[in-house]
């Protein structure tokens, strides 16, 4: 039996079939993306939204947002349009299948706890859980960094993230009359969710 | 990543101290690491070197990495501008390379100082190494010879091109500057490395110099026609520097140290109470001792795909010192280089067929302490070459983009070397 070990991982080694990390589907075309958002979109800042487990829909939609110019952004703009020639239903099914980690960079306890009250108001449409409703397009928020949250609540409010969009007109009223230091505290609650 | 106290990086890096360091270590001679499987060696452990030797092991385990670096630690040039004006210190731009052996990389402080791509071998001293695939990741060298009187001025002309001691020497050249001293720049003739660089460069300085030394002057001689990069943001933000005089269209090709004093091209002369002369560059003297340049002898031709050098096989030239692809010598570009060839060099050692990847380009602009301008480059592999989608600019600066250059330096200096 030891024998049989021995020869077999000599024929794996010889072979070239040690699997590596970026031997899944997809990874090799990923690694446009690792540079900012972290090899697998594990994302080491707090200003980069981590991919890792982000479902592939809203992977996707916000791909094709940035890449129309529906959500403008000078970085993820060209780089989105790099992702749509590669494929990015490939990319977004890679980077869904990643474990999250915790964010690099933890939140305040006390803004955590200031932000788990005012969360009562975002909870109709992000359930109590912070995980959305994938059926009604409304995302998972939990475990990203506090930074990127906050930056997102904060382009909402100004209308400058998908602005003149429909859909989110009760979103930005909503983030009209709450205060920025609430916006961050409300960053530091849902990035500290698992 | 491992950051290192001001006091490791001294005794780390300064030249003396490294020449001992080096004398200290046993000789190699010949086959001093004998190949048991297959094997990558990487030569240059910067931004191009640093990611490759990572994303080889990432890719495939079972392949051996031998990296040869003589640094011991890696200074990052990007964000190293801030050096000068006091906004960052040169310790939170160094990192160890304890990161890469953590993946398995073999890591040596060594330097490689020639090629045999017929023995597939790398000379290290009196010994060598068995590579299956090599990549060279040399960086730039300057063309002292381009400007007379440099080679011959040592340390009193610093280029501080290299985030390094230069770094620092140039730091603190400006900080004993007299109060209404003048500064000069030059700026060397495309291509060379980072060309939004010296221009960022210009707006540390200038924002230095406004608020410590208000009646000193920077004097710009840029030997391009204009502004190579980021032209009208660069252009929008020098509005705040009242101190700033940029010249463009002229050369410099005559530094003279005892006067103080640079001349250029046609015969003007100007003198400076600080210099920072950046020299005209071409690849790292390996790729040049290796016959992997040109014809022009100053940069590396290279298949699109796979970064195989076009003179000899089996050798990849990924960062700076490339040639031909449609994209600036950026640290990001040559993380981008490191990673696809090194996903190609793995799978051609695989027998498969190499994927057509292109890379991307981020640069960020420091245009003061807190704001910054950047250019985004994306492109795609069309034909078996690199051709660009798009290029962004940002709208114009502001503490946004500031943010943005902080998370992404956070990132990528961890996807090189975490």
């Amino acid at each position: 039996m030891r024998t049989t070990l021995a020869v077999l991982v000599v024929l794996a080694v010889a072979s070239g079939a040690a699997a590596g990390p970026l031997d899944a589907p997809g990874a090799d075309k990923a690694v446009v993306c690792s540079a900012c958002h972290g090899p697998g979109g594990q994302s080491p800042s707090n200003v980069m939204p981590i991919l890792a487990g982000m479902p592939s829909w809203y992977l996707k939609k916000a791909v094709q947002d940035y890449a129309a110019g529906r959500r403008p952004s000078p970085e993820m703009e060209p780089y989105a349009k790099q992702v749509l020639q590669l494929g990015v239903d490939e990319i977004a099914a890679y980077f869904s299948g990643q474990t999250r980690q915790p964010a690099a960079v933890r939140p305040d306890a006390a803004a955590v706890e200031r932000g788990r009250a005012a969360a009562a108001q975002c909870v109709v449409c992000h359930a109590a859980s912070g995980k959305g409703d994938p059926g009604k397009g409304i995302p998972d928020i939990t475990g990203q960094p506090q930074g990127y949250l906050q930056s997102q609540m904060l382009l909402f409010k100004a209308d400058r993230r998908s602005p003149g969009d429909e859909s989110l007109k009760a979103l930005k009223a909503f983030f009209r009359q709450i205060a920025d230091e609430q916006i961050v505290d409300l960053a530091a609650y849902y990035s500290s969710l698992r | 990543m491992t950051r290192v106290t001001r006091r490791e990086f001294l005794a780390t890096s300064g030249t003396g101290l490294g020449l001992l360091a080096t004398g200290c270590a046993p000789a190699l001679k010949g086959d001093f690491a004998p190949k048991t499987g297959r094997r990558v060696v990487v030569i240059g452990g910067g931004w191009g070197g640093a990611t490759a030797a990572k994303y080889v092991r990432l890719a495939d385990p079972s392949v051996e990495v031998v990296l040869l670096e003589p640094g011991r630690r890696f200074v990052s040039c990007p964000f190293s501008n801030l050096v000068l004006s006091g906004v960052r210190t040169i310790d939170s731009l160094t990192f160890g390379y304890g990161g890469l052996r953590k993946h398995g990389v073999r890591v040596l402080h060594e330097t490689a100082t020639a090629i045999e791509p017929d023995a597939r071998r790398v000379r290290v001293g009196e010994g060598y190494l068995q590579y299956d695939r090599l990549i060279v990741s040399p960086g730039v060298e300057f063309q002292t010879e381009q400007v007379e009187g440099l080679a011959e001025a040592g340390d009193q002309v610093l280029h501080a091109w290299k985030a390094g001691p230069q770094t620092v020497m140039l730091a603190e050249r400006l900080r004993a500057m007299p109060e209404g001293g003048v500064f000069v720049l030059t700026v060397p003739p495309v291509a060379y490395r980072c060309p939004p660089g010296p221009y960022e460069r210009v707006c540390q300085v200038a924002w230095y110099l406004k608020n410590a030394k208000p009646r000193a002057k920077l004097i710009v001689l840029d030997a391009n026609q204009n502004v190579v990069s980021k032209t009208a943001l660069f252009r929008a933000a020098w509005q705040a520097y009242p101190n700033l005089e940029y010249r463009a269209s002229n050369k410099v090709v005559k530094v003279d140290p005892g006067v103080r004093q640079v001349t250029t091209e046609f015969g003007d002369t100007v003198k400076y109470d600080v210099v920072n002369l950046i020299p005209p560059q071409r690849a790292g003297t390996i790729a040049v001792q290796a016959d992997l340049v040109s014809a022009d002898k100053r940069w590396c031709e290279v298949n699109h795909v796979t970064y195989e050098s076009v003179k000899h096989p089996n050798v990849h030239v990924i960062g700076d010192s490339t040639i031909g692809l449609p994209v600036p010598k950026s640290g990001n570009i040559a993380n981008a280089m490191g990673k696809i060839s090194a996903l190609a060099v793995v799978r051609l050692l695989n027998g498969k067929e190499p994927q057509a990847l292109a890379p991307g380009n981020t640069c960020y602009s420091w245009v003061n302490d807190k704001e910054a301008i950047a250019v985004v480059n994306a492109y795609k592999i069309d034909g078996g070459k690199v051709v660009q989608i798009e290029q962004k600019l940002t709208p114009g600066q502001s503490a946004q983009w500031g943010q943005h250059a902080l998370g992404w330096a956070a990132s990528i200096w961890n996807d090189m070397l975490g």
